[in-house]
């Protein structure tokens, strides 16, 4: 049987203008525009959000701190220019603490290299895992997005779980 | 101007509008909630309902805007009411249909929404400009939501297209009744409290034509609505109002 599923999409979400980006869980979508609806759909419908990113799933280098102990990436030597990488990690694993956070930028040639800067670039440990992908395949809402796409929420108080009322 | 300072001789005809206005965005909403945990894919189960919410957000709020000028009560409307005293356009309580069906009236209905909207806000009738600058934020989203959907489906697979083109085809003389003026609303257009209608759908027409066409669908040549009067209601309605309003009906002392 061929696989009917949609590609997934990691999604990012800044909460407040200046904030650092948090991964919120994953979409399922045919393209970026189509991601960045549902991502919206499934994840800013109650908290606040000033922008949200979403990126090919397939488009990140992802490994844990377990992984890199093993062996680093393995960085090919090609002459490929240099460009932006987002490092993200996860550096604490309290109860409900499952994504992981924006450490920052490395560039880098490949996302190999980009994995070896990060962990020269960040050097606080522990860090139990690490993600890195190029800034390129990050698709964002932008300032003009905010109105229809993030301010409504905040108006909806019925959705939040103070809010529900029951009956004895 | 505002309940207070209207004319007395524009408090029916406003009345009449703005009840059109709620029981559209009520029954829409009410179809769209049938998808809830039967979308294709989880993400458009949970868009779907939440659309559904926001419409039937939009409609209490219309809702409230009557009773401020009535003294109507919004339940009371919405669960007690005959089919035949509803005042939905026959578009809105049609059969959910496949998901293109779906998303082919939203999308007709989003497009509709918004130009209705953009008048709206402008409205000389204070109540009706500040729901209208409310309600826009969200619709655009709808709009945008929809309008992707419609593209997809178009420019997809044969069977999306053709399903979509099914679609439109079945629902274009339905949308078209959106634009069908009620009895009293000349009244209203000429005070600057609600739109021409007529001018109102060369623009929809002007936004919906070529977005179709470049989505690979063709536009039907229909140029009637299907009803022209919102006192003429197809069977669909009280099936869905036996649904709806069961669960009230059964105790109407009920306090929720």
């Amino acid at each position: 049987m061929s696989d009917t599923q949609w590609p997934t999409y990691e999604v990012f979400i800044q909460d407040r203008p200046e904030r650092p980006y948090r991964n919120a869980g994953s979409v399922h979508a045919v393209d970026p525009e189509m991601a960045v609806l549902n991502a919206r759909t499934v994840f800013v419908r109650r908290p606040a959000c000033h922008s949200l990113w979403v990126v090919p799933a397939a488009s990140i280098l992802a490994r844990t701190a377990e992984e890199l102990e093993d062996s680093l990436p393995d960085v090919t030597d090609e002459n490929v220019p240099e460009e932006t990488y987002h490092v993200f990690r996860k550096t604490n694993q309290r109860r409900g603490i499952t994504y992981v956070d924006q450490a920052g930028e490395v560039e880098a040639s490949s996302p190999e290299a980009a994995l070896r800067a990060a962990l020269e670039a960040f050097p606080e440990r522990p860090v139990y895992v690490w993600w890195v992908f190029q800034a390129s395949a990050i698709t964002a809402t932008g300032e003009e997005d905010i109105d229809s796409l993030f301010a409504p929420a905040r108006e909806k108080t019925y959705r939040q779980q103070s809010q529900y009322r029951t009956t004895l | 101007m505002n309940e207070l300072t209207l004319d007395p001789a524009l408090r029916q005809p406003l009345a009449d509008r703005l009840l059109a206005l709620a029981d559209d965005e009520m029954l829409l909403g009410h179809r769209n909630s049938e998808w809830t945990g039967h979308a294709p894919i989880l993400e458009e189960d949970i868009a779907i309902a939440n659309l559904a919410q926001d419409e039937m957000g939009h409609a209490s709020l219309w809702y409230g805007a009557h009773g401020a000028l009535t003294g109507s009560d919004a339940d009371q409307l919405v669960f007690f009411r005959d089919a035949s005293e509803y005042r939905n356009c026959q578009l809105t309580a049609l059969p959910k249909g496949d998901w293109a069906f779906t998303l082919m009236r939203q999308y007709l209905f989003d497009a509709a929404e918004l130009c209705w909207l953009e008048r709206l806000k402008r409205s000389e009738y204070q109540p009706i400009a500040d729901i209208a600058a409310k309600v826009e934020r969200e619709e655009a989203y709808h709009y945008r939501h929809s309008s992707a959907w419609i593209r997809r489906l178009g420019l997809g697979t044969e069977e999306s297209k053709q399903r979509c083109q099914t679609a439109l085809d079945e629902l274009w003389a339905y949308a078209l009744q959106l634009f069908v003026p009620l009895p009293g609303d000349s009244a209203l257009v000429e005070a600057g409290i609600t739109p021409d209608l007529r001018r109102l759908q060369s623009v929809w027409e002007g936004r919906v034509r070529p977005y179709l066409i470049t989505s690979g669908l063709a536009v039907p040549l229909e140029t009637t609505a299907a009803a022209t009067s919102r006192q003429d209601h197809l069977p669909h309605l009280a099936e869905l109002l036996a649904e709806m309003q069961e669960v009230a009906r059964k105790d109407p002392e009920a306090q929720w």
